[in-house]
């Protein structure tokens, strides 16, 4: 706190701000990729910017998967890739469904993936302290262990943040506060948090030496290994699940629908990732493990339907705190969403000094930049995933189907066998749902996806 | 099967014993139709005991989970302050 008095500039709260100057060109609130991404653009273009987190060190309170797709982030970090503490690179993707007693994987091992290692397993109480000590080197002032107790607000116009009865001033604040945005919905910048938005991640990080997570996954010293499940196995709950591998430990966890949770009502979310730990095909991946770490956060999954405003008079929204994410069920992407966010933000506040303007009006280039990226582009060709990712029957019924086929096709059991048609066929059968509602709800499916 | 007790000994917190960063009204909890905190929570900050709910902050992972479940107004939701709170080695 010493360290945060000596060395912001400050005003007492009861003057007014108007008419000042003000202390900062931007103020970036929160130290996550997003928030990170943005100080680390404008203070290279020589923006005058302070970057406040409320952990001590920057980005000890976050929490995500995760896998890291450095796309972005090379455009502001050309070195990431050697400069990072990044764990392995990604080059074995799996998706799934686990069934009570099966698993059905894709395993997509690839050339492609290790050409140019794109993809990175990180744990970000490591990854994102390394990105605000970046945006310190390109000159932004980062101030860790600060909460942020209110943004200041005159004439409409967001004009700084408030913390312990001071007020600090800027241009422009950039709201990078995660998915649990307190100061935006406080300020009425974005409407409060709703089931159908969010999904509970619980994480556990699993000591594993480096020698049996490369024997275990057929891994080289460098290499990783991410897997995404669709969960139709514990109870009645319908819910994802990942599985990665870092150095040495495994990143695993399930991501629970907040609508689920509640409508099924009797389930912990604390005992599902034990459930899911002790799948047949999951337990033995993670035999003599220890939990060094256990963690859970919300994920942002409403789509393009909870994107805030992302603008206005001295403020934007970024990131988590925006609803960037993207989910399909079977892939679950927010960090690269976040960073884009970031470096577009970063580049609108520039553009916006350039002129001078710091209105709605000014910064709506913003909205304008992060359109021509995948980050708003995908949200909006998606827009039905939930009715994807909400099907019941992707959970249950498809993956049951599946494992029939399976069963009928490659398990010998001493009987006749059978053409494939007559497979599908006697598997279809036996669904809980009529074959055309099937091909017509399989086909929604398709379409969305 | 790990106890969550187990787990959340996994995690470091700076515990703020000033300030707790949450409050729930327990008018309102008594009258609740569902608790559903309860299985929402990730880290068992509420019981149910004897049909009395429970809360504690000091195991809180500050993932807003309870801000959205309480549909009945009871919670007060904010931030720890000044670095206070979970700190992940992992994350």
């Amino acid at each position: 706190m010493a360290n945060f008095k000596e060395n912001i500039k400050r005003i007492n709260s009861s003057e007014s701000i108007s008419g000042r100057m003000p202390d900062y060109d931007a103020i970036v609130v929160g130290a996550g990729n997003a928030g990170s991404a943005a100080a680390i653009t404008m203070a290279s273009k020589g923006l005058n910017v302070l970057l406040v987190d409320r952990a001590d060190p920057p980005g000890a309170k976050n929490l995500s998967g995760g896998v890291l797709w450095g796309n972005d982030l090379a455009e502001i970090l050309p070195k990431w890739q050697t400069e990072a503490p990044l764990e392995r690179f990604i080059d074995n993707k799996k998706i799934g469904f686990l069934t009570e007693k099966s698993s059905i994987v894709i395993d997509f091992k690839t050339e492609f993936f290790r050409d140019n290692k794109i993809a990175h397993s990180v744990l970000r109480a490591k990854f994102d302290p390394w990105m605000a000590k970046k945006a310190k080197e390109a000159g932004a002032l980062v101030i860790p262990g600060i909460t942020v107790e209110s943004l200041a607000i005159e004439d409409r116009t967001v004009v700084g943040i408030k913390e312990s009865g001071d007020t600090i001033t800027a241009n422009v604040v950039l709201l990078a506060e995660g998915v649990n945005p307190r100061l935006s919905i406080e300020a009425g910048l974005r409407k409060p948090l709703q089931d159908r938005e969010l999904s509970v991640g619980v994480k556990e990080v699993i000591k594993l030496s480096a020698q049996k997570i490369e024997d275990r996954f057929n891994l080289t010293k460098e290499s990783g290994m991410a897997s995404e499940y669709i969960v139709g196995s514990l109870g009645n709950l319908n819910i994802g699940a990942f599985f990665y591998t870092n150095k040495e430990s495994i990143s695993l966890g399930i991501v629970s629908p907040m609508e689920e949770l509640r409508r099924n009502g009797v389930t912990h979310t604390y005992d599902l990732i034990e459930k899911f730990k002790s799948h047949p095909s999951i337990a033995p991946l993670i035999e003599g493990g220890t939990t060094i770490e256990y963690g859970a956060h919300l994920i942002p999954e409403g789509g393009i339907d909870s994107v805030p405003q992302l603008y206005g008079n001295g403020y934007m929204l970024l990131g988590d705190a925006a609803g960037l994410a993207f989910s399909n069920g079977l892939v679950l992407q927010g960090m690269n969403y976040a960073i884009v966010s970031g470096i577009k933000a970063g580049e609108a506040v520039a553009e916006a000094k350039a002129r001078n303007d710091f209105t709605a009006k000014s910064l709506a280039v913003y909205e304008q930049k992060l359109g021509s990226t995948y980050a708003l582009k995908d949200l909006k060709t998606f827009k039905d995933i939930r009715k994807v990712t909400n099907n019941p029957k992707m959970y249950t019924v498809y993956p049951q189907l599946l494992e029939g086929i399976l069963l009928e096709t490659l398990w010998e059991r001493g009987q006749p066998k059978k053409k494939t048609r007559d497979v599908i066929g006697e598997a279809a059968s036996k669904l809980s749902v009529g074959k055309v509602k099937a091909l017509t709800d399989l086909y929604g499916i398709y379409r969305r996806m | 099967m790990i106890d969550i007790k187990e787990k959340l000994g996994t995690i470091k917190y700076d515990v703020d014993k000033e300030y707790p960063h949450i409050t729930v009204d327990d008018a309102i909890c008594a009258k609740c139709p569902h608790h559903f905190c309860v299985m929402a929570c990730p880290a068992q900050c509420y019981t149910l005991q004897n049909g009395k709910l429970l809360f504690n902050y000091e195991d809180c992972v500050e993932c807003g989970t309870c801000s959205v479940a309480c549909d009945q107004g009871s919670v007060t939701w904010h931030y720890p302050k000044a670095g206070k709170g979970v700190v992940y080695k992992q994350g």
